[in-house]
This record gives C-alpha cells, structure tokens and sequence, in this order.
C-alpha cells in the first residue's frame, strides 16, 4: 500500500473513532436510559465496559437514539 | 436477562472455567516459546521480543479455532455443552492476545521507521524483508477490528439493544474473521521462513472447523427431512416415552414454524419451542433443571407448562399439546401462548 492510501485509511478510522468517544461519552452521561430502559440503574464499571461498543457502533446507537426521540416525540 | 446488569454473571462454574482458560494461555505460550527456541538452530533464533509476538498470534489464532469448534462440537454431543456456557470469555481473551501480537508488530517491526509506525504497517515491511508481496498486515487488522467489535459488544447489554437477530447477525462476523486469520497467517508464514509443517497445522486446525461445520449441517437437514412424518390434523409423531432420557428432549421439525423440543421430566411430557429468547440456542439440547428446561448455552429457564421464565425474569417461549396413544407421543405443530398452563401428558406406568 502506498503511504498516501495508508495515512488515507488511518485518518478515516481515527475520525470515525473520535466521533464514537464523543457520542459514546454522551450516551453514557444522558442517553442510557434511552437506549436501554433495562439500563438505569448501570454500575459504573459496566458503563464502562460497553464504552467500547457505543465508541464503535456509535452510527447504529445514534440511529437508535433518535428513533427512540422520535417516537417519544410522536407520543 | 432483564435485570440489574452487572459486569459478569459470576458462578463458581465461571469461575474454574476462566482460570482453566488463563492456565491454558499461559501454557500455550510457555509451550510456544520453548519450542520456538528448542527447534531453531542458534544462529538464526529469533529475538525473544520476536518469539513473543509470534507466541500470541498463534495462541490468539489458536483460541479462535476452539472458539469456532466449541458450537457445532455441543450440537453433536452434550459432552462439550459445559464449554459453551461462557464462550464470551474465550472471545475476549482471543481479541486481548491478538492485540498483543498486532501491538508487538506494530513496536518491533514498524516502531522503528522514520514513518508513523500505523502508516509504516500498512505501506510497507521495512525490518521484515525476508516477507515481500502481498501485504498479509492488512488482512491480520481487518481481523482484529472484527474482533475488536465483538469483544466490546459481548455483554448481554448489546443483546438487549441490539436484539438477537442483530446480535447474531454481527457475531456470525466471526467467521470472516477467521477466513482473513488464516489467509493472514498462510501468506505470512509461506512468504516467511516457516516450515511446511507449520503451513499444515493451520491447515488442520483451519479443516477440523470446516468439518464440524458441515457435519452438523448435515445432521440438522437429516432431522428437518424427517420433519412430517405422519403430521395428521397438525399432530406430529414423536416416538416412545423411553426413547427420551429422563430431564431432556427430542427434538421435532413441524411443517411449518420453529422446532419443537418434547421433554421428559420422570413421567410427565412436555413439548416447548426448541429456540431459547436469549440467542436462540437449542433448547432441545439442554435438560431439566429444577422444574425448568434450561437453554445449554447460558442457562435461561423456562418453566414446561407455560414457557414463561420463573420470576423476576420475564421472557417467554411457546408450547405445544401433547398426547400419548398406544405408546407413541404425539406433539401438536400449532404453538399455544394462553394464560393457561398446557398439562403435560402423563406416561402410563413410569417409564424409566
Ligand atoms: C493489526 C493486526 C495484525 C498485524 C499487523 C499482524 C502482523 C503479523 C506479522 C508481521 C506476522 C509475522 C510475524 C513473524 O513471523 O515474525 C504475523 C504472524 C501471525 N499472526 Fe498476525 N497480525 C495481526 C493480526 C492478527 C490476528 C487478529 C491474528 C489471530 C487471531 C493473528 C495471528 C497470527 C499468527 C497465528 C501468526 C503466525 C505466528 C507464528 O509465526 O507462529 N494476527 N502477524
Ligand atoms: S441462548 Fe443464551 S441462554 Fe439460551
């Protein structure tokens, strides 16, 4: 792989992980609840073991997060 | 299940499960170092810094290969069942050696380059120059991002939000997963200076999961063939009561809709849906424990007679009528979800 491609690709999956911290830290401070109703009571040990799943699923878990709003809103 | 998460579900059994699995790493790699500098001659023995990352790459590639046995060994003996209750464990160890070996690649190979060391893994081998042509790194980074997903997605938590069929659909990654493990190491080792004899233990390892794979593939098409045998008016023939050991089940295909697990429990029969609400695992396969037929991958109950989990739990499964006639049991295909229990039928004189 050239170089140019490779710095190419890190800077795609380092931007798509920084924005996983960021909706990742989000969920875990206000949207647990929402996401999961089973979730309100969550030690924070266990917040931070699924740290690393919303940081990289953090499409599907916003996805998730605003089809809840959504229908909360509709309601 | 739905209740109070916690980090890990502790039981003892868990317990001796991951301290076995701790001594079993730590072995492996004993073992994997010994060799390693035991069957080199001295003049060209690997750095030991070498040794070790090659020693978790073959551990990590090692536990990922029993990992995919583990699944299709339990369908076809309930001797490896115990093995499957927490699997999880092994896949998050797996992904923990694989980072050590890509991270200690990542330090000897590349750390030194006057490149970022990232851009240097995937643009070239600077200090490996004996491994030219494909870039098999790529293949072996691709590999443990998968890894990486499942690992950090393996806490019942994600089956809650995800749903079984997307938890599922995920976790089947697994196997993409291992293809891109195998082409990684074959590339790697062929265009290294490894050995043939090397090349065909991956070989093996990569064949034996193949194997199974298709073996209970196999049995799963043989017993759905059987599937309508003699589904009169919806009722399906599921044979003699002694023909069940006492505390498990058949299992029967109906026409339509999902397998059917008959249990036994001393002379009562009971027929409940064969899938578990957890993950879908075959609860034909697990046996009666307490009054409940327990799912033998992580121990859901459901109580016989209405499918319901005992309390707190919450999750429910079908059941099914059943009847004897003449010493044969037959199961209604039509799964009941009423508020009444569903009575078992009742052997005549208690079969053994
Ligand atoms: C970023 C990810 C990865 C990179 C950069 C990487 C890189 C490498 C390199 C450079 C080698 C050759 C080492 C040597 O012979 O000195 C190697 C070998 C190997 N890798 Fe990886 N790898 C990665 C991921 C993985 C994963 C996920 C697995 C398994 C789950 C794995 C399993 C192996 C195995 C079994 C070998 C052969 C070890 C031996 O010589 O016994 N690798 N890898
Ligand atoms: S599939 Fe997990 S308990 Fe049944």
């Amino acid at each position: 792989m050239a170089e140019r491609s490779a710095e190419i690709v890190w800077l795609l999956l380092g931007g798509y992980l920084a924005v996983g911290l960021l909706v990742a830290g989000l969920t875990l401070l206000f949207g647990l609840r929402r996401l999961e109703p089973g979730a309100s009571a969550m030690p924070l040990a266990v917040r931070l073991l699924i740290a690393p799943g919303l940081t990289a699923l953090w499409p599907l878990v916003l996805a998730r997060l605003m089809g809840l709003r959504a229908q909360e809103d509709r309601r | 299940m739905a209740h109070g998460y916690r980090l890990v579900q502790w039981t003892p059994f868990k317990k001796r499960y991951d301290l076995a699995l701790l001594l079993g790493v730590v072995v492996f790699l004993g073992a994997y170092l010994v060799a390693g500098l035991a069957f080199t001659p001295p003049g060209d023995r690997p750095l030991p810094i070498q040794l070790a990352l090659r020693a978790f790459g073959a551990a990590a590639f090692a536990l990922l290969t029993l990992i995919l046995l583990i699944g299709p060994l339990a369908r076809l003996s309930p001797r490896f069942t115990p093995l499957l209750y927490n699997r999880r464990h092994l896949g998050v160890t797996c992904f923990g050696l694989a980072l050590a070996h890509a991270g200690l690649v990542g330090l000897w190979y590349h750390g030194f380059s006057d490149l970022n060391p990232l851009v240097s893994l995937l643009a070239s081998n600077p200090r490996y120059s004996s491994i030219q042509g494909f870039p098999f790194e790529s293949l072996g980074l691709v590999a443990l991002l998968i890894l990486f997903v499942m690992a950090a997605t393996s806490h019942d938590f994600w089956n809650n939000v995800l749903g079984p069929n997307m938890w599922k659909a995920l976790h089947m990654l697994v196997y993409w997963a291992y293809g891109l493990v195998v082409v990684h190491v074959m590339l790697g080792a062929v265009q290294g200076e490894k050995s043939a004899v090397y090349a065909a233990v991956v070989g093996v390892g990569a064949g034996l999961v193949a194997l199974v794979h298709v073996l209970v593939g196999a049995r799963e098409a043989r017993r759905d063939a059987r599937a309508d045998i003699a589904a009169a008016d919806g009722w399906l023939r599921v044979g003699p009561p002694d023909e069940i050991a006492d505390g498990r089940a058949r299992i029967v295909t109906p026409p339509t809709g999902e397998r059917i697990a008959v249990f036994r429990d001393g002379a009562a029969i009971h027929a409940i849906s064969n899938v578990c609400r957890h993950q879908g695992g075959p609860l034909g396969e697990g046996r009666i424990v307490d009054g409940c037929v327990t799912c033998p991958w992580h121990g859901f109950q459901y109580r016989p007679q209405d499918g319901r989990s005992p309390a707190p739990f919450t999750e429910r499964v079908a059941v099914y009528r059943t009847r004897i006639e003449d010493g044969v049991i037959f199961v209604h295909g039509e799964p009941v979800f009423g508020d009444e229990d569903v009575p078992p039928s009742v052997t005549a004189g208690a079969a053994t």
